[in-house]
């Protein structure tokens, strides 16, 4: 048992601790920049400026453009000329390191090349802004800016339609085309630099993006943020768990070697040596436990998230990392069971040698408020019988409660996510969004192209940017979501009731609106990234939305702010195949809800794990104390059975308590799950917005494992009731 | 009289791993119904054996146990349970109540498993108890624990009262009071009343005695004239 809760906690720990790890080294082994600075004018007098804010240690200029390759599918490769590869260098993995003076070859991106077959040698062709270049291969590799990458259409990437590739600027085929980025390094803080930058050279550049605002960096370290969140939780319910079922068992053993610790005190054993005898037994126990779970769960467990998460994130490695904390746990665990056999042990030796030879005397139970009501003779013997040894045994009855809350809240949980996801699905792919097909525009498709592709495919323009929103209280990165009069979009509130957003209406997404800490009324504070120009806007609506959080506004609202309307991209009820030149990428509903199964599959493993360690923890928690109980009133049983009660009503006296417990258990942990819930959904990132909700089918399923585990293991007990031997029985204390 | 209980060619041996050994050997006897039997026999002669053979507690390995013309040794599992509920009546050493349940609830417990209706209070007033029925086996003297346990042991009528070593544990005082209380119900209910003891001066009281040793019957003596448990000279 200590083996398996240190096992999953430092399993389920050491994959969030490997993800920061690896990603800490790809960044700081490729010298991943701190910022980026967008300028159509990076001469050498700018550069010299940036330097000269201070904090500056490092800088390097690259032109970076979007370009098609020469594939069917048109595949969007964006092309970074870098100045000398000193900062996000290229991450090689076959072929030769990336040469700043080679103007022929081209570094691409491993996920690009390996879902097209291309190999280190092939040539390969891009076109942009009217250029067509044809490269040769001599690399293959990663890109520390390129850990996310999916288009702004969608969120799950698909490599075959999207990649990167680095080259020298000398391969530029232009010479008069300008570096449009600066790649910086700086001491202190992203916001000091950001403010001196504003401050002295405000007009000189367009944009400057710090690293974690970066699209690539913000979004895995969100994705950090919930397998972190996911290691603070579980493992430390399974910790609970484990520390649950370990108490139990070990008292359980100890009070059996009751009679045995008797004996041998009675022989003249030295107490100091008997309990050293069995305070070392557990711990030598405990120890190899949690020693193997240190070791094994590390290297096991992260395997199981690992490939899911890959097919999402592009990381060189993938390997879990250990962390201090999982080796305070697993001394806690080993502390904790030798202060349990110590106790256990302990408390034995109070009682006199004499009495612990024999079994342990009932307590003499005394008749309670309950009892004096007239009520009670009314109640079956069996109803009297385990109300009185509920009162008698407390701490077991108190135990088995716990563990059974344990179990209950755990499936509980487990269902809700599973709820979650498919609400979530649901809700976002049939509730909101009704198109079949979305078009993402290209940037430099004009307003008249843009509608001629809308009209031919019958579908309705929208626009998707990411912004930052400021209120008073708070500043957090969201989307806009300019609307103009479609039925393939329809935001709705948390109900899923569709809500309509008026022409001059702004509304706000309810999470977002929550973090904001604003309300309908309130004015907040944004711009669209890239763009420096901020507005204030009130807020007339909340909207809720599962997977985006931020604005919802028409066409006519954006534009009485002052800012353009420029549409991104196009949706529709038809299916599009075909190719329009100003379309950069089309994506089907399916291929949407497809990825988003893929992107959900870890999820399912946690559930499934969650409903295997609930069940385990009832099963284990309810027989050790079952037979710690059932040890105690052995005698009882023989005497009813002596009397000439049935199997079936002696195990009916057993399963009576039993399910009072487990019913009570229940009861409470639905409450304890449902709150194990709301805490795992608000901390799932600050673009999804989940609400914690337990339905019928769930409960009916955790009512339907906890009873019948309850059930299961009190049928183990029915068959010690009926191989009781009546005569051995009776005879112990003679 | 008639004969309630036979025993016939009983043979009961205990087999433990290497270790064989024969507890009843060829035992035969009979019993009438009302009868005050004390089976006496030093320890480890096979007494509680044959008691717990009788009472249905333990599976003889050969022979024949005949109680009102059924055989006990052919009963199947549930039978010999509605056997122990609805004929016999055990009394212990250490009387072995409910602790949980008050005396008065110890012998209404015994509603839930025969077809009698009784009241618990009567029956306990029949030991004398009457002002503890709501006491716990915990609060009562063991005197006062045995005579529940009686009451208990009678409260479904059965049609033997097997008594192992009944006054044990108790001091000679109390040990006769518990006697008396049995001798009465053997000679006013016709209850059938068999003793396992040790203590040889207890065979005046009786109707029959049974001696036995190492497994063996060694005597079986009828008394004609037994003497009431109080007069006998301890
Ligand atoms: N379950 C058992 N396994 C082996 N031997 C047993 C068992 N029960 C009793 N015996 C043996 O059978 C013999 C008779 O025991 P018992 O009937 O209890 O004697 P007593 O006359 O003292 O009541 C003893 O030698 C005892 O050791
Ligand atoms: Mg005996």
């Amino acid at each position: 048992m200590a083996f398996l809760g240190v096992f999953v906690f430092a399993g389920v720990g050491g994959e969030s601790e490997g993800l920061e790890a690896n990603s800490n080294d790809y960044y700081s082994s490729t010298n991943l920049a701190d910022g980026w600075i967008y300028s159509a004018n990076l001469d050498r007098g700018f550069l010299d400026e940036v330097y000269t804010l201070g904090p500056t240690t490092e800088m390097e200029r690259q032109l970076v453009v979007d370009s098609v390759a020469n594939f069917s599918n048109d595949p969007e490769i964006t092309l970074h000329f870098v100045e000398n590869n000193t900062i996000s260098k290229f991450y090689l993995i076959k072929g030769e390191p990336l040469n700043i003076s080679d103007s022929d070859g081209v570094w691409l991106d491993k996920s690009f090349a390996d879902a097209k077959n291309i190999k280190v040698g092939d040539n390969i062709t891009f076109e942009f802004n009217g250029f067509k270049i044809e490269k040769e291969i001599k690399g293959i590799g990663y890109s520390p800016e390129y850990v996310y990458h999916a288009s702004k259409s969608s969120v799950i990437p698909d490599f075959s339609k999207l990649g990167f590739a680095y080259m020298s600027y000398k391969a530029f085929p232009s010479e008069i085309v300008p570096y449009n980025v600066l790649n910086v390094k700086f001491d202190g803080t992203a916001e000091t630099f950001s403010s001196l930058l504003s401050e002295k050279m405000d007009g000189k550049y367009n944009s400057f993006v710090e690293r974690s605002e970066h699209t690539s960096v913000s979004q895995f370290s969100e994705e950090m943020d919930q397998h972190q969140m996911m290691a603070g939780i579980f493992p430390v319910v399974f910790i609970l768990i484990a520390m649950l079922i370990l108490l139990t068992t070990m008292t359980r053993i100890i009070t059996h070697q009751r009679t045995q610790i008797g004996i041998l005190k009675a022989c003249g054993f030295r107490d100091i040596s008997i309990m050293f005898h069995y305070v070392s037994y557990g711990f030598w126990l405990v120890l190899a436990g949690s020693i193997l779970g240190l070791i094994i769960g590390p290297l096991t467990l992260p395997k199981l998230f690992y490939p899911s998460m890959s097919a999402t994130y592009i990381l060189p490695s993938w390997k879990p990392a250990w962390s201090m904390d999982f080796f305070y746990v697993a001394l806690a665990m080993i502390m904790m069971s030798i202060l349990v056999s110590y106790y256990a042990v302990k408390s034995i030796f109070n009682e006199k040698p004499a009495d612990t030879i024999k079994p342990k005397a009932p307590k003499v139970s005394s008749s309670g408020m309950i009892e004096k009501l007239g009520l009670w003779n009314r109640l079956s013997f069996n109803t009297r019988w385990n109300y009185r040894d509920t009162k008698r045994n407390k701490f077991r009855a108190l135990m088995t409660i716990i563990g059974v809350i344990g179990c209950t809240a755990l499936l509980v949980s487990a269902f809700g996510m599973y709820d979650g996801m498919n609400d979530l699905k649901e809700w976002e792919f049939n509730q909101i969004n009704h198109y079949d097909s979305k078009l993402v525009i290209d940037e430099e498709a004009s307003i008249s192209e843009i509608d001629n592709v809308a009209k031919e495919v019958n579908g309705d323009k929208i626009m998707e940017n990411s912004i930052e929103i400021e209120s008073d209280s708070a500043k957090k990165s969201g989307s806009l979501l300019v609307l103009n009069h479609t039925d393939l979009v329809t935001p709705t509130d948390y109900d899923w009731n569709k809500i309509k957003i008026e022409d001059d209406e702004i509304s706000i997404s309810q999470k977002m609106a929550d973090m904001l800490d604003v309300g309908v009324g309130d004015t907040v504070k944004w711009h669209i990234m890239g763009s420096d120009k901020w507005v204030k806007t009130k807020i007339n609506k909340i909207h809720a939305d599962p997977t985006s959080q931020g604005l919802i506004m028409s066409s006519d609202k954006l534009e009485e702010l002052d800012l353009n309307y420029t549409p991104t991209g196009i949706v529709t009820t038809e299916h599009i195949d075909r190719n329009y030149s100003t379309i950069k990428t089309t994506n089907s509903m399916n291929d949407m809800t497809s990825s988003w199964d893929e992107l959900t599959e870890a999820m399912w493993l946690l559930i499934y794990i969650l409903i295997f360690f609930a069940s385990l923890l009832a099963v284990v928690v309810l027989y050790n104390l079952g037979l710690l109980s059932f040890t105690e009133i052995e005698r009882e049983i023989a005497t009813l059975k002596v009397l000439g009660f049935k199997t079936g009503a002696l195990r009916k006296l057993l399963l009576t308590q039993n399910l009072w417990f487990t019913t009570i258990g229940f009861l409470l942990g639905i409450p304890v799950g449902y709150y194990i819930l709301k805490v795992m959904w608000e901390s799932s990132g600050d673009s999804f917005y989940i609400l914690p909700s337990i339905s019928l089918t769930n409960i009916i399923l955790t009512a339907a494992i906890t009873f019948s585990l309850s059930i299961f293991v009190n049928l183990m007990f029915s068959r010690k009731i009926k191989k009781l031997d009546m005569v051995e029985s009776l005879k112990s204390s003679e | 009289m008639s004969t309630i209980i036979e025993f016939k060619n009983v043979d009961k041996i205990y087999n433990s791993g290497n270790h064989i050994l024969k507890a009843m050997d060829n035992v035969n006897f009979k019993i009438n119904k009302g009868e005050f039997v004390i089976i006496l026999g030093p320890s480890g002669a096979g007494k509680s054996t044959l008691l717990n053979l009788l009472g249905g507690l333990d599976t003889l390995t050969s022979g024949e146990i005949i109680v009102n013309g059924n055989h006990v040794e052919k009963f199947s599992d549930n039978q010999l349970t509605g056997y122990r509920a609805k004929n016999v009546g055990f009394i212990f050493q250490f009387y072995n109540l409910i602790p949980n349940l008050t005396a008065l609830e110890n012998i209404e417990l015994m509603k839930d498993i025969a077809d009698v209706n009784i009241n618990g209070l009567d029956v306990l007033d029949s030991v004398g108890l009457k002002d503890h029925a709501n006491q716990f086996p915990a609060q009562l003297s063991g005197g006062e624990q045995q005579r529940v346990s009686i009451a208990r042991a009678v409260a479904k009528q059965p049609t033997m009262l097997l008594c192992d070593e009944p006054t044990g544990a108790l001091d000679s005082k109390t040990g006769v009071l518990i006697l008396k209380l049995l001798q009465d119900m053997s000679n006013n209910k016709e209850t059938t009343v068999i003793i396992v003891t040790h203590n040889a001066i207890l065979a005046e009281a009786a109707d029959k005695v049974i001696r036995i040793k190492n497994g063996q019957i060694e005597s079986i003596s009828v008394n004609d004239n037994p003497k009431k448990v109080t007069e006998l000279e301890w």
